[in-house]
């Protein structure tokens, strides 16, 4: 791997683990997310920019709407959950059953 | 020089994914993801990607960072732990060796010269190579362009239902 490629690779694996060590406020798990999101945005495109591929120079736009889409439903979630738990800490979330 | 500044960028880029890692609170992880933004866009610009890096931009600290921001306010702590405070700190530390670790483990002698991001930079060219693609996506790749929207679209009515609190809603 040269040094960008493990760039990449590394906060990928990053975001991944912070995901899935640390849970105690919902919006630092969709932080994490994001995080992976903008790594796969910088690995397809640099991808396409380093292999002169012009015609797939798009799908990193698209990957960036259908990240809009992931990050807009898990805002929604936790503006759901801030309104009938009153945070959005993961530990209160099994207290109150409803 | 490049290998310098290509040097610095890649090292910010990593750094700042253990900043939003390592579990800080919020507020701090969104700033934390406001710099991997900021590096992310400069490893693109590097590489020749101009536009992509300018829609990033656009796109992250222009709408989505603002609402997370604002939703980080929903979420407020009392006592916030930023990077200081001991297990953050801990859990950096961590991430940052192992990061460290792996490198060594990747690390050529021959990468020396390689630091800089390789593809088509030509200096004043007048058609990158970013911008043909993008004008791919508006005159073929339109299909696709129409799913995205659609994807979208579908977005917003999935967010009404989910934040709806009526009897009606997702959450009773």
């Amino acid at each position: 791997m040269t040094p960008p490629h493990f760039a990449f690779s590394a906060t990928f694996i990053l975001a991944l683990t912070g995901l899935v060590f640390h849970r105690t406020h919902l919006l630092s798990a969709l932080l994490c997310l994001e995080g992976m999101m903008l790594s796969l945005f910088v690995a397809l495109s640099l991808w396409a920019l380093q292999l002169d591929i012009t015609s797939f120079l798009a799908s990193p736009l698209l990957l960036l709407a259908f990240s809009a889409c992931e990050a807009s439903t898990g805002l929604a979630l936790l503006a759901a959950t801030a309104r009938t738990h009153g945070s959005d800490r993961l530990q209160s979330l099994n207290l109150l059953q409803c | 020089m490049m290998t310098y500044v290509s040097c610095f960028f890649l090292g910010g880029f990593i750094l700042s994914m253990i900043a939003v890692a390592c579990n800080p609170s919020p507020f701090y992880g969104s700033f934390g993801l406001v710099a991997v933004a900021g590096f992310g866009c400069a490893v693109v610009v590097g590489s020749g990607g101009t536009f992509l890096a300018l829609i990033l931009v656009m796109i992250y600290v222009g709408a989505m960072l603002v609402v997370f921001v604002y939703s980080a306010a929903l979420a407020a702590d009392r006592y916030p732990e930023s990077w200081g405070s001991g297990g953050v700190a801990g859990q950096a530390v961590g991430y940052l060796l192992g990061v460290m670790v792996a490198s060594g483990f990747f690390w050529k002698e021959e990468y020396g010269v390689l630091w800089g991001f390789g593809g088509s930079v030509e200096e004043l060219a007048p058609q990158r190579g970013d911008i043909g693609g993008v004008s791919w996506m508006y005159s073929l790749g339109g299909p696709l362009l129409v799913i995205s929207a659609g994807a979208l679209l579908l977005t917003l009515f999935v967010v009404f239902e989910v934040t709806r609190l009526l009897h009606r809603g997702a959450f009773r």
